[in-house]
């Protein structure tokens, strides 16, 4: 048989907002861009974003760029590379316009401008009074972003492979990535795309935990992908848990709850946010008011029969409000809680959100690795938003900013691809070897017999996962951790299929997320243990301090021989002078 | 709990069945998609699509006890038994529960779903009140699971010509907004007796949105701008 | 283009149509109710008048006009095959436009008489 094969000059792996922001840019620039889904890309998980998008507007309150860099900085416990946040947040202001006139429904304000509402971490003049960054669709803005840019993408005709699952990329001899073998999940035949230039957008891996905001489709596969591609992935201890996830279940609350007004409480009613972050209160950094419910509830000052949550007040705004300003989450409050969040707090805790670390790329979207002096790029690859680690969020995201990292990065690699494109005119040849290894992992799950089943392992690394990489981490836990993690991996190989159909198998398709989820469970349990200090979202209650003396760098794994390597931090922006890493308190 | 679940598998089947599930101790708290994903733990091949599993990814709208809605947000305890799970109805099922919705997304992409601007764009944000804005509400929240295309009799008859609740929703969120330039082009491309005008106002869509939006008044308010431009 | 019945006029004439037989029907009762005709030359006297006979004549248009769209509108839906669709449409049709050359043919009729 003989594999059936597409040609494009850019192949885009994802379409969520990252995915679909760049595939606008080249669509526009006339490139053949194709984009492939594992599901219709309004489904990407872009969709679930709530609150908003940063940029310093100052439609509400005074605002420049400036202090978004400090306070971005600042979030990433100052591990975030400083030139792309530079980067970054100048293009914000310019990003969020493009959106509103590309037909995003922002909110308005009185006069006729974006909205824009609080959010934790954000400050005036370099850690001053609270700023109102924030531009927000209600509390829908990732909906209503992902399917603006959708729209966008059907009139500048972006050819889609809706339901595709990418197996894994196809690099030759050299080293260049030639695109990807791919597969109809509506069919089981796998496809070959060829293209000059990859793109992986593949979003984040929320489903290595059991308790996550993150949507089933989740599982990193990006990130696996280059793994098995000899890429190393960037800063993977570092995963963010949003403290206001509903308690037990995990859908998301957007910080919105507290941006608009709302606060935290504890069993004896106190606001006991004050005691960890006296300035910003409820607005603090994600991981400090993370931390924060977890002691409180590991203190015994948890609210609920069995102790185990705290509450979110947000029955004092007024139903007016409510509606207008938040009413999806209203809405999911009363569905999953039965609350009625207009009378009654509602419980919540922490719950695994976003991948901070990923796929090392510069400020370009370009993949690179480590060479024996500085690094080098991938020619031909890309990676952009949460799969992608640029890194603009460091040890800890501030809220906001992963909906302008994916339109930012999104954009940019567009362009530097269209440049790519221009001295890359024609395709290079794959041969047969170059597929070999892709096809090989295609074929892998075609084994019958007697084994485990997919759905249990899953569940497995996904409770371990949860017990020993979660908010609080030791040498002990961890290296029992990562035990388990190896016992799982050993343990993959004896997991089987019992459906071994062509037509819309989702059982194949869950046993590639399970490989992939594996890959990346390894890779964050082995450079969560090997940091040895606390930064961020990496909290090491055996190293309590930063230690910027020795850790102030990025980690890097690889997949073969599970193997740590660093690289500094670029602590020089493009234009301002450095922010040196100073005590962080909110 | 008792299930009864559409089963159908083209490589195997020569016609649909639909087949028996008992899940003992199940939470009535939950979700329907929480039990539908224990029945895919006891038969892996039951295959149904599902993401976000909070009602905004629009993935698995089903046909639940003969009305459409989302697993996702449908609690067992409102279900009467044996809860019957079918696909959507009116699309060709490519297997168990997945139906191809492909002439659905043709309708979407045909009313031009994005904003129109001729004009020269200004360096800033386009100005818009609050309430010209809020004439959005109750249409940008649109998540495209299907629903209400696919319970509505009008699609049933004329699929490939009646564009369905859902686009015709999708139109007048960009006809109901300030911003857009593409006025007389988008009414004049529904007219026709086919494309708007096969509704009939039995506002089944309006029954079954899981998310509380009304495309009937949607399609009444384009007939009433319609109206305007011709009188 | 033309030559299809257009959506947006063909909705409209519906609903016109519909208004004015209801304004006739409700004018027409009435007027029987107040003044009472009996007869055929009361009859004939009152259909006699130019402004009754014509509203007549549009009133059945109405009737023929609005059953036109409302039978198209259920073949449309319910008679999927397009030839036995166009033949049934084509007799309706014939039917429809017999009976309006008749309500004319009656009604100039009764005016000369």
């Amino acid at each position: 048989m003989t594999l059936a094969r597409r040609k494009f000059d850019t192949l885009v792996i994802g379409a969520g907002g990252g995915g679909l922001r760049a595939a606008l840019q080249l669509a526009q620039a006339d490139a053949k861009v194709a984009v492939v889904s594992k599901v219709f890309p309004t489904r990407s998980h872009t969709v679930a974003a709530q609150g908003g998008i940063n940029a310093a507007l100052a439609n509400v309150l005074p605002d420049n760029w400036h202090w978004h860099m400090y306070d971005t900085i600042k979030g990433s416990d100052y591990l975030g590379d400083q030139d792309a946040i530079e980067y970054m947040c100048r293009a914000a202001s310019n990003l969020v316009v493009e959106l509103e006139h590309a037909g995003v429904p922002f909110s308005r304000l009185e006069n006729g401008n974006i909205y824009q509402r609080p959010f934790g971490g954000q400050s005036q003049d370099f850690g001053g009074k609270q700023a109102a960054r924030t531009c927000a669709a209600a509390d829908r803005t990732g909906h209503a972003i992902l399917h603006t840019l959708y729209q966008q993408n059907i009139r500048a005709k972006t050819h889609f492979f809706d339901e595709y699952f990418a197996i894994d990329l196809i690099k030759d001899e050299e080293g260049v990535i030639l695109g990807a073998l791919v597969m109809s999940i509506e069919t089981g035949e796998p496809l070959l795309i060829e293209a000059k230039t990859t793109l992986l957008a593949t979003g984040g891996a929320g489903q290595l935990f059991r308790t996550n905001t993150n949507a089933h489709i989740n599982t990193g596969d990006g990130l696996a992908m280059a793994l098995r591609a000899g890429i190393p992935l960037q800063d993977m201890e570092f995963f963010q848990f949003h403290p206001t996830g509903i308690a037990g279940k995990g859908m998301l609350i957007s910080e919105a709850a507290r941006g608009e007004g709302g606060y935290l409480t504890n069993k004896n009613g106190e606001r006991f946010m004050e005691r960890y972050a006296p300035n910003a209160k409820d607005l603090a950094s994600r991981d400090v008011v993370s931390r924060a419910i977890f002691i409180e509830v590991q203190e015994g000052r948890g609210c609920g029969p069995s102790g185990d949550y705290v509450n979110l007040n947000i029955n004092h705004l007024g139903e007016e409000v409510l509606n207008k300003r938040l009413p999806a989450i209203c809405d999911s409050i009363r569905t999953f809680l039965r609350v009625d969040p207009a009378k009654d707090p509602v419980p919540i805790y922490p719950t695994a959100h976003y991948t901070m670390g990923g796929i090392p790329t510069n400020r370009q979207g370009q993949v690179v690795v480590p060479i024996e002096h500085g690094e080098e790029p991938i020619p031909g690859l890309y990676a952009v938003g949460e799969c992608a680690c640029v890194s603009v969020h460091g040890a800890n995201r501030l809220g906001g900013n992963s909906l302008l990292d994916i339109v930012v990065f999104g954009r940019a690699a567009g362009n530097d691809i269209i440049g790519y494109l221009r001295e890359h005119r024609y395709h290079r040849p794959i041969n047969e070897s170059d597929v070999e290894q892709a096809m090989a992992h295609l074929t892998r799950w075609d084994r019958k017999g007697d084994g485990i089943s997919v759905a249990g392992l899953r569940g497995e690394l996904q409770a371990i996962m949860e017990k020993y990489c979660g908010v609080f981490r030791t040498e002990e836990i961890l290296q029992q951790g990562l035990e388990k993690v190896l016992e799982i991996e050993q343990r993959l190989d004896d997991v089987v299929l019992y459906d071994h159909s062509k037509i819309f198998n989702t059982a194949r398709i869950e046993a590639f997320e399970l490989e992939n989820l594996v890959d990346i469970a390894l890779a964050t349990v082995k450079s969560a243990l090997s940091r040895q200090e606390s930064r961020g979202a990496h909290s090491r209650v055996d190293y309590p301090e930063r230690d910027d003396k020795h850790w102030l760098k990025h980690s890097l794994f690889y997949k073969q021989d599970r193997r740590m390597a660093y690289k500094p931090v670029r602590l020089k922006p493009l234009t301002v002078d450095t922010f040196p890493p100073k005590e962080r308190v909110y | 709990m008792r299930f009864l679940i559409y089963r159908y598998h083209p490589e195997k089947d020569q016609k649909p069945y639909m087949q028996a599930f008992e899940l003992d101790g199940l939470d009535k708290n939950k979700m329907l998609r929480d039990a539908l994903l224990l029945i895919k733990k006891q038969d892996e091949s039951f295959t149904f699509r599902h993401s976000c599993g909070e009602g905004v990814c629009g993935s698995d709208a089903l046909n639940i006890n003969g009305t459409n809605g989302l697993a996702c947000i449908t609690p067992l305890s409102s279900l009467k038994e044996p809860v019957e799970v079918r696909p959507l109805p009116g699309m060709p099922v490519i297997r168990d529960l997945v139906v191809d919705m492909a002439q659905f997304y043709k309708h979407y992409r045909e009313v031009k779903p994005y904003l129109v601007v001729t004009d020269p764009e200004p360096e800033v944000e386009f100005k818009q009140s609050p309430e010209e804005r809020s004439k959005l509400d109750g249409l940008y929240e649109c998540i495209l699971c299907g629903c209400c295309t696919t319970a509505c009799p009008s699609f049933w008859w004329n699929p490939e010509k009646f564009r369905g609740p859902a686009a015709l929703l999708q139109a007048y969120r960009f006809l109901a907004d300030s911003r857009d330039q593409a006025h007389d082009k988008r009414l004049e491309e529904l007219d026709g007796p086919y494309r708007m005008f096969r509704c009939h106002t039995i506002m089944n869509c309006v029954n079954v949105c899981p998310k509380g939006l009304n495309p009937t008044e949607a399609i009444h308010n384009i007939k009433r701008m319609m109206m305007k431009d011709v009188v | 283009m033309s030559w299809r019945a257009q959506g947006l006029r063909t909705w409209l004439l519906q609903r016109l149509t519909a208004i004015y037989m209801a304004l006739y029907l409700l004018l027409a009762l009435l007027v029987l109710y107040s003044h009472p005709v009996t007869g055929f030359t009361a009859w004939h006297d009152l259909f006699h008048q130019p402004v009754i006979n014509i509203a007549t004549i549009f009133m059945f248009a109405s009737i023929f006009y609005h059953a036109w769209v409302g039978v198209r509108d259920i073949l449309v839906d319910y008679v999927q095959p397009q030839p036995l669709r166009f033949m049934i449409l084509t007799l309706v049709s014939i039917l429809l436009l017999a009976l309006m050359l008749w309500v004319v043919f009656l009604m100039f009729g009764v005016l000369q008489g």
